[in-house]
């Protein structure tokens, strides 16, 4: 053995725990320069480390790596899911039913606008309609983190968390059916068509409602404990995570039905005020990072006028939507235009979506796949400062040093 | 220098001004929602008045004047149904109650107004604490003398509004022990507490004056009195009442005022000294503190009782001067508040039996609107 044993290797092994440490600092950094000297939001800044280290621009971060930690990812999406669904009060589609027209609107005209683009790009129909339906909805980590960032309050405010989660039901449910129906022009069977997507979202659903009662009767066992009932219920997430995906449940609708029946079955309003705070913006800091890290900027170029094309569309589509219905629903016209634009963030996370299917059933077609993402791409960059631009000419921010 | 007319109003009339929470559905904190709501009225018609207050969280409706209680309660019931109905549908929670049981006050948000921009510059972080929600009761007054004459023999009852009204026992997340903890928050503006003892309304005038010229005030909304006159209006202004819970309550108060004040014109028991005032600090304090059983000191009279046998006593004085089936009716409610319990004592009740704050004020919202 040599003399020295106790002396590291050189060059020392970079671990994932190096990474992981490294890309909180760096995306907390770069999102406090550019909160303070852009006045933009912090995740845009979160998002410029996750493509600058990306394996498309200087490579830092390998395909291998990225793959390595993006098993917290999930967890991450849990969680804003999870939270998303809490914030969605249902009871107010009761009281307001022009809101549920007019979510049904804006995904649907979205949905029509991006349908009718893809179909003059040459695209089957049945392909076509996955992908529009895949393009309607607004991100939700997107959504939440600008709100918590912005601290925003109000009609827009409100209805953005509404009508996003909204949207990821429907797509979800489409994409589903869709997806069932494409399988079915290869095999014909109709057992699949019916029983997938039914599997899917009753499934979902039930699984939901057990984690839900599940969650409310453990912290009822833990009494009054804000840090104690937190903990638990980001563990019982990411289990829920897990469960989700062994059980091939759809992760979106299981994670957020959760999050709503937690706040339904919540009768006395013990757990309402349950709020992911600091470690929730760990997990945000992570999931945006990493997603953008994977974005490919090359296919910004080459599929860029379709995208445009597309990203014009769907905005179009859901202005007219939220427009159409705005004063029945109690919306001032100045605050529709501001919703519009609130609904325009994408996930990136979308793209995973859009490459599963392409490698599932290669009829999507290079071509396709490459207008959807370069679309995705553009939404992604251009959509959390154009909705933060209106949070804060809506009024309804609150951001530090203001009164 | 006449700048303070009081205008002539007709005797003994009333109205009510309401300040109200603005609470989100999901965890019942205050939400900000003033300039949503009132875009959302500004196109539709109704009664009584609908205004901005302080902070982005709070709202004040005010009635029209009013000479009986059923017209005033009428109003009130209208206005609040047009409140709720907006509410619902923007989603979002009125409530009454004097104080936000668990608001933190550095999120609110001063609502952008040149008067609010200026007051929230001045007092800095008060003018946030001063996230309460209280009832202000107008009496008309033949002329200023009758309405200075008012001011210090209402002085007297104070305490009995106090305890009649008192909903803020929670503050900031905590039981404050005070059955009215809203006006402790008032206390710490410099121009707070009562008016001088003038009776004279030339006299006042005067005391105005000198103030204006000292560049102290500039006009009468810089003092932040008990009560203050509105010589615009030719009414006299009670404003240390909690806003209750229900608007039937704040018609109620709005009545046992003005049957108290008709009682006190017209036999004008006492010869007024400001001696009235000797233990006008004390008996507020033990108002907010201890409500209906705290002690209040008639110098004058020279006795000492429980506030809520006071105001048994005090309603055998007003029965025989009854005017109406609803003035009857109006006080029957006082009495049933000293015999039942305020309403702070209402709000800790509901709070012991599951210990969520949330859920309190999700019971208040639904008390406001006239379901519990």
């Amino acid at each position: 053995m040599h003399d020295l044993f106790f002396l590291p290797s050189w060059p020392p092994v970079v671990g994932d725990l190096l990474w992981y440490g490294a890309l909180l600092l760096a995306g907390e950094i770069t999102g406090i320069a550019v909160h303070r000297w852009l006045r933009l939001p912090r995740l845009i800044g979160w998002i410029i480390v996750g493509l600058i280290v990306g394996p498309y621009v200087t490579g830092a971060l390998d395909q291998e790596r990225l793959a390595s930690l993006s098993v917290v990812l999930n967890v991450a999406i849990g969680i804003v899911l999870f939270e998303l669904g809490q914030r969605v009060d249902l009871s107010w589609l009761r009281r307001n039913p022009w809101l549920l027209g007019t979510s049904i609107l804006e995904s649907g005209l979205s949905f029509a606008a991006m349908f009718f683009v893809l179909r003059l790009l040459d695209t089957p129909p049945l392909v076509a309609a996955i992908a529009a339906a895949l393009g309607v909805t607004t991100a939700p980590a997107v959504v939440l983190a600008l709100v918590r960032d912005m601290r925003s309050q109000g009609q827009v405010t409100e209805r953005m968390l509404l009508f996003t989660a909204l949207s990821s039901i429907y797509t979800f449910i489409t994409v589903s059916v869709l997806l069932a129906s494409l399988a079915h022009e290869y095999r014909g069977d109709w057992i699949s068509i019916l029983g997938h997507p039914s599997y899917l979202i009753l499934g979902s659903l039930l699984f939901a409602a057990v984690f839900a009662s599940m969650t409310l009767r453990l912290l009822h066992l833990l009494g009054h404990r804000q840090e104690s009932q937190f903990i638990c219920v980001i563990g019982l997430v990411a289990v829920a995570v897990w469960g989700a995906t062994a059980l091939q449940l759809s992760v979106a609708l299981a994670l957020m039905g959760y999050g709503t029946m937690m706040r339904t079955f919540d009768a006395q309003r013990h757990f309402v005020s349950l709020n992911f705070g600091r470690v929730g913006r760990i997990f945000l800091i992570l999931l945006f990072v990493l997603t953008a890290a994977s974005l490919d900027l090359r296919l910004l170029g080459a599929g860029a006028l379709g995208g445009l094309a597309l990203v014009l569309a769907r905005f179009v589509g859901k202005s007219l939507g939220v427009f159409a219905l705005a004063r029945q629903s109690g919306l001032t016209n100045q605050k529709a235009w501001y919703l519009s634009i609130g609904l325009l963030p994408k996930a990136g996370v979308t793209i995973v979506l859009v490459h599963e299917v392409n490698a599932m059933y290669p009829q999507f077609g290079p071509a396709l796949a490459t207008v959807m993402v370069s679309a995705i791409v553009i939404l992604e960059l251009i959509g959390p400062p154009l909705a933060a631009y209106a949070l804060r000419k809506s009024g309804e921010a609150f951001e530090e040093g203001q009164t | 220098m006449n700048d303070l007319e009081f205008k002539q109003s007709s005797p003994l009339s009333i109205g009510v001004e309401l300040e109200l929470q603005l609470v989100n559905t999901r965890d019942h904190d205050l939400t900000r929602a003033a300039s949503d709501l009132l875009s959302f009225l500004r196109n539709r018609s109704y009664t009584g008045e609908i205004k901005p207050e302080i902070t982005e969280s709070m709202i004040e409706v005010s009635t029209g004047v009013h000479a009986t209680y059923d017209p005033l309660v009428r109003e009130l019931r209208s206005i609040r149904d047009t409140l709720v109905a907006a509410a619902k549908t923007l989603n979002i929670g009125v409530a009454g109650g004097g104080a936000h049981p668990f608001q933190r006050w550095t999120e609110r948000r001063i609502f952008d107004r040149p008067r609010f921009r200026h007051v929230s510059g001045l007092y800095g972080y008060l003018a946030k604490q001063f996230t309460v929600f209280g009832q202000h009761i107008h009496v008309g007054c033949a002329g200023g003398d009758d309405a200075l004459y008012l001011l210090h023999a209402w002085a007297r009852y104070i305490p009995q509004l106090i305890a009649l009204s008192a909903c803020s026992p929670f503050y900031q997340g905590v039981d404050t022990a005070f059955e009215s903890s809203r006006l402790n928050a008032v206390f710490a503006f410099p121009l707070s507490g009562r008016a001088p003892f003038l009776l004279k309304w030339d006299e006042f005038n005067h005391y105005f004056d000198r103030m204006r010229k000292a560049g102290i005030v500039e006009s009468m909304k810089d003092f932040y009195w008990d009560i203050r006159p509105k010589p615009e209006y030719g009414t006299m202004e009670i404003r240390i009442c909690d806003t209750p819970l229900t608007v039937e309550r704040a018609a109620a108060l709005a009545l046992y005022v003005q049957s108290l004040s008709r009682w006190l014109l017209e036999t004008r028991p006492y010869r007024l000294t400001e001696d009235i005032y000797l233990a006008y600090s004390f008996n507020r304090f033990q108002a907010c503190r201890f409500g209906m059983e705290g002690e209040l000191v008639d110098v004058l009279m020279e006795t000492r009782r429980p506030i809520g046998e006071d105001i048994l006593a005090t309603l055998d004085l007003l029965a025989p001067h009854t005017k109406d089936n609803g003035e009857a009716k109006a006080l029957a409610a006082i009495a049933a508040i000293v015999r039942d319990g305020n309403e702070a004592r209402w709000m800790r009740e509901q709070y012991n039996l599951n210990g969520s704050l949330p859920d309190l004020v999700w019971r208040q919202v639904r008390r406001f609107r006239g379901e519990e």
